[in-house]
Parts: C-alpha cells; sequence; structure tokens
C-alpha cells in the first residue's frame, strides 16, 4: 500500500537551536503511530513542522506525503490535502465565532475539492452531528473560538473540529494534556469513531494514558530530536514502567 | 463624471434596499426633499463650570463656524427609522446643516448615509446638531461612503438632557479625508452617552476624529470606542477628551481608542485624555495600535483558511465590537456586510444599488 507519509532525515531548528536532528517515520493508511517522549525531546516541534508552522525552520531532510513534498506547501495547502494538526495549546480567537470559524474551513475545504459551499441548514446539521461526537454543547457554536473555554473544552474543540474536516493522516500533540479522566474517555472515543482503514492518526503523548482509549500500532520514542526505539504498543507500557532513562 | 448632472437626481442615486419601514429622505448638496429646510437657532451646548484658572473662565464650546446655515430639520417619528441620504453631486464647496431634534421621552432611529457621486474633488463642512429631550433615546447611526478625493468635515454638536441617551455610531466605510469632531454636553442627570466609530481607510486617506465629552451633571454614564483598520498609507488620529464638571458626581466615562495596523505604512495616533473636576467618578481610558496575532493565522490556516480569509475574519472580528452596538439588527448586518466588502476591497455599495457613487 502506498505510504501516507515518509520522513526522512528530517532536521528543524528554531532560531539557532537545532531540536530535531534525523527523524526517520514511515506512516500508512490505517494506522494509529504514538510518539512518546519527555519534554524537549522534539514532539512538538514534529508536529509543528508537520503543519507548516513558519517559526520553525527545516535545514535537511525530506517530508512526502501522498508522493508530495510537504515543505513546500503552505499550512492551508496541508489542511486541503488532508492534514490535520491537533493544538497543544488551541489558540483563541476573540470576535470569530465557532460557527463562522468553523464553516469558513469546511467550505474553503470543499471550494477546494471544486464542490459548492454548504448551506446554512446543511452546515448546521452535520455541525450537529460532529459535536455530539465530543459530546459538545451546541451552544459552545456561537461562542468565539476557544474564548474562555476550559482545557477539557478547547481539546474537545480540537477533535470536533478534525471530525469535521474528516483529515486523512492527523497528528494529536498532547491532546490528553490537562484533561481528566472523562474528558480523556471523550476525546479518545472522538478519535475512534473516526477512525478508518484509510486515514492515520499520530498520537503524541508523555503517557500511556492516552493510549489505553487510543490503542496504537506503532509506538516511537523520541529522544533528543532522533527516535531512539520503535515497537508495538508494549512500548508504551515499558515506557510507563520504566521511565525514559534506559534511552539516554 | 460631467454627465452625472444632467441625469434626473432620482435615478442617479437610488438606495434600493429597504430597512424595515425606513422612512428615505434626501438632501442633494445641502438641500432637503421632503423635509423642512430652515433658520434654527444652534444647538447650545457649550458649558461654563464657573471655575477661574488663573488664565481664564473654564468654558468648554465647540468653535464657531463662520455662519450658520439654514438647516434641514429632522423630527424623527417613533415608528420607523428615517434614514436620511445625503449626496454630493456638484463639486463646489458646501457647508451643509442638520438638525435632529428627539421629543421627549420619545425612542428614535435615525441613519444619516453620506455620498459623494462621481470622482469630483467635493468638500463638505457640515454641522450635525442632536439634541436628545428629557427620557428620550436615540439611535444614530451615521455612514460616510465617498470617494478618496474628498474631504468632509463634520462638526456634531450633542445635547443631552436628564435621563436621556444617545448611542451614535459612525462607520467610516470609505472616504478621502474625513475629519469627525464630536462635541457631546451631557446636560441633564442620569443620562448616557455612547460615541462609537469605526473607521476603515487604505491608500493616502485620512480620517480624524476629535472628542469633547462634558458630564455636567450627576450620574450619567459616557462609553466610547473608536477603532480603525487600517492598510496602505493611510492616517488616522483620535483625540479624545472627557470633561467631568464639579456638577458630575457619580459620573462614569469609559474611553478607548483601538487600532489594526494591516501594512508596514499605515499610522495610527492616539491620544486620550480625561480632565475631572469632581472626586466621585469612576473613569477610565486606553488606546492600542497594532497588528494581527500570527499565531491565530496560523491556527485558522491550519484548519484550511486560506490566509487572505483569515485576515479578514480577524478584521472582521475587530470591526464586529464596534458594529454590535448598532440595536436595529438588519441595518447592523447590512453594515456588517458592507465592511466585509470593504475589507475585501470590493465595490462598498448596498446590494441591489447599481449607481457608482464611491
Amino acid at each position: 500500500m502506498e505510504n501516507l507519509l515518509e520522513i526522512k532525515n528530517l532536521h528543524a531548528r528554531i532560531g539557532d537551536k537545532e531540536i530535531l536532528k534525523g527523524i526517520n517515520l514511515v506512516i500508512r493508511p490505517g494506522e494509529v503511530h504514538a510518539i512518546m517522549g519527555r519534554n524537549g525531546s522534539g514532539k512538538s516541534t514534529l508536529s509543528a513542522v508537520l503543519a507548516g508552522n513558519s517559526n520553525y525552520e527545516v535545514t535537511e531532510g525530506s517530508v512526502t506525503y501522498l508522493g508530495q513534498d510537504l515543505l513546500k506547501m503552505s499550512p492551508e495547502e496541508r489542511s486541503w490535502a488532508g492534514i490535520f494538526l491537533g493544538f497543544q495549546y488551541p489558540v483563541e480567537i476573540p470576535g470569530v465565532t465557532n460557527v463562522n470559524f468553523m464553516k469558513t474551513a469546511v467550505n474553503e475545504h470543499r471550494r477546494q475539492k471544486g464542490l459548492p459551499p454548504l448551506s446554512a441548514a446543511e452546515y448546521l446539521k452535520m455541525m450537529r452531528e460532529k459535536m455530539a461526537y465530543v459530546e459538545m454543547d451546541p451552544s459552545f457554536s456561537s461562542r468565539g473560538v476557544n474564548v474562555g473555554f476550559s482545557g477539557g473544552e478547547k481539546k474537545r474543540n480540537e477533535i470536533f473540529q478534525m471530525a469535521m474536516l474528516s483529515p486523512r493522516l492527523a497528528i494529536l500533540d498532547e491532546t490528553d494534556s490537562g484533561l481528566d479522566v472523562d474528558a480523556l474517555r471523550i476525546v479518545a472515543n472522538g478519535v475512534n469513531r473516526l477512525k478508518t482503514a484509510d486515514n492515520a492518526f499520530v498520537v503524541i503523548t508523555h503517557y500511556q494514558r492516552l493510549l489505553d482509549y487510543i490503542v496504537p500500532d506503532v509506538v516511537h520514542v523520541l529522544y533528543k530530536g532522533k527516535i531512539v526505539k520503535t515497537a508495538g504498543k508494549e512500548l508504551a507500557a515499558e515506557v510507563e514502567a520504566h521511565g525514559y532513562e534506559e534511552f539516554e | 463624471m460631467e454627465g452625472f448632472r444632467y441625469i434626473p437626481k432620482k435615478q442617479l442615486f437610488d438606495c434600493s434596499v429597504p430597512l424595515t419601514g425606513a422612512r428615505k429622505l434626501f438632501v442633494w448638496d445641502g438641500v432637503p426633499e421632503g423635509l423642512p429646510f430652515e433658520n434654527v437657532p444652534s444647538l447650545d451646548c457649550a458649558v461654563d463650570f464657573g471655575i477661574s484658572t488663573r488664565v481664564e473662565r473654564i468654558r468648554y464650546a465647540p468653535k464657531e463656524t463662520e455662519s450658520v446655515p439654514k438647516a434641514t430639520v429632522i423630527v424623527p417619528g417613533e415608528e420607523e427609522i428615517t434614514q436620511v441620504i445625503s449626496v454630493r453631486v456638484s463639486p463646489s464647496p458646501l457647508l451643509e446643516r442638520t438638525v435632529i431634534e428627539c421629543a421627549e421621552k420619545g425612542k428614535f432611529n435615525v441613519v444619516l448615509c453620506s455620498h459623494t457621486v462621481g470622482q469630483e474633488r467635493f468638500s463638505t463642512k457640515g454641522r450635525i446638531e442632536i439634541h436628545v429631550g428629557k427620557g428620550a433615546s436615540l439611535d444614530l447611526v451615521v455612514m460616510q461612503n465617498e470617494n478618496s478625493l474628498s474631504r468632509h468635515e463634520s462638526d456634531y454638536r450633542i445635547r443631552l438632557e436628564e435621563e436621556s441617551s444617545l448611542s451614535l455610531n459612525i462607520v467610516t466605510l470609505h472616504a478621502g479625508n474625513v475629519t469627525n469632531r464630536i462635541h457631546s454636553l451631557i446636560a441633564g442627570k442620569k443620562a448616557t452617552c455612547n460615541l462609537n466609530g469605526l473607521y476603515l481607510a487604505d491608500g493616502q486617506q485620512i480620517v480624524d476624529t476629535d472628542v469633547v465629552l462634558v458630564h455636567n451633571a450627576e450620574e450619567s454614564v459616557s462609553r466610547q470606542l473608536f477603532k480603525g483598520i487600517l492598510d496602505g498609507n493611510s492616517r488616522s488620529r483620535f483625540e479624545g477628551e472627557v470633561v467631568v464638571s464639579p456638577a458630575g458626581q457619580k459620573t462614569e466615562a469609559y474611553q478607548a481608542n483601538n487600532n489594526l495596523l494591516i501594512s508596514e505604512t499605515a499610522r495610527a495616533s492616539s491620544d486620550p485624555h480625561l480632565v475631572i473636576y469632581a472626586d466621585d467618578v469612576k473613569c477610565s481610558h486606553g488606546s492600542t495600535a497594532g497588528s494581527v496575532g500570527d499565531e491565530e493565522l496560523f491556527y485558522m490556516r491550519s484548519r484550511g483558511i486560506s490566509e487572505k480569509e483569515a485576515r479578514i475574519l480577524q478584521q472582521q472580528a475587530f470591526a464586529g465590537t464596534v458594529l454590535e452596538k448598532v440595536a436595529h439588527p438588519e441595518l447592523r448586518e447590512r453594515l456588517s456586510r458592507l465592511v466585509e466588502k470593504r475589507l475585501r476591497g470590493e465595490d462598498t455599495l448596498c446590494t441591489g444599488c447599481s449607481k457608482r457613487c464611491c
């Protein structure tokens, strides 16, 4: 089967500081990958680079997504091509309502596919359906994007957005941080409902906890900007039991 | 554009989108159709505190102009929105005067639109006198949509009586060089004066706002929110003064001026200040100038919203906090659409209007 994503020898830095020091990773459709690592190991940098955050500079290596050079694409082109980043710290946008934000996003995606924009009624129907995935109250739609949302509500909003855009490759950057057990379960259920044989997920986390709900096919340990170990889901339990010390 | 003058005026500018029940009236180069055009005395909105400094007695009064011309007199009714569309057609300089008289205890809605037809170098000095009677409330929207060569100086003179309220919302959609000078006197206790402005400028456009708001009675409230979105080489200047006289105990006054600079070369200057002679007051003021947040932009783009759309969403959000002050829902919606068109660089004509007036 064709690779969804292929990362070869990826190096990236922010300012003068090199953070990614040669990442290699292949993701195929239908797979769930977990990337575990300590703070500062490069987990968030990797997700930011994949989403096209211009604060990071790629100095070496390549990223191929469905045969295309991902690094040449703008953030919006990546989104249109099916990449989704669930932010560790979702951004607040005062004055832009959730409904206006997602409607604009969904209709831009449709425009790229040559489809007409959704009517207000069609959009509303779709929105309500996807909000139910993450047990989100419809009243959130008229509020400013993430403004005044609790940590858990922000993360649910990320998964809701993911459901609206149905990406081929979703990268969830520490979606579990700041969640209590109930929110964790809701978020994980949302992800599991969206899983198909055609799409893939990269779940970035510190802890095994989330991986009890979203079961990975492959687990990678990231250490000082490199993937130092790759194994099956049992690796997560091993990391949880022994910490990251053995990789030092 | 010379040819414009030989077309019947009604065809020249047809504001064909009806507001719900709006009474639509035209003023052509300062001369109204269907409204009284009279010599009326100037509205008294000067105040003398009776405090003397070493230099002079403290007096706040609007600058007198060279002459007081006949005025278009608007006495709004309560049942409907009164929409007055003032159109400049002839390029000769004009002194235009409008008087709005709100009867006691009434609740009124007035819209003043000012337009220019054609690409002449119009020059207008306007004076708008607003008297809000005891217990009355007025929601006044001023929409300025003029060509890039035009110069428009508007002098607003406002007097609020006891327990009255005014919400003045000035939307400068498009203009060459515009000055809005507001002198507002709160003359009666428990009155509320809300002054809001949204100005959008690009190219070489200039928008100046000058506010003097005097609280001369107890327990009155004023709120000012002026916001600008500036592109190209445009300039804005805001000067605002809130004065609380010794008679203005228990005043609440808030003033803010925020500017969004969307080009490297746009400039905004802002000078809000408070002058307080009473001791029991709540007042605040502030101003900001900045550009859009990169984090917000990246977040929106990562969801597939193109950079251009993302910027427009941000600008609409910025403008929205002023537009939401317009109480009438349809009017608010219509202004939002016009603002969106303007931000997109499209013609800022109302839907259904085919005339190229600006």
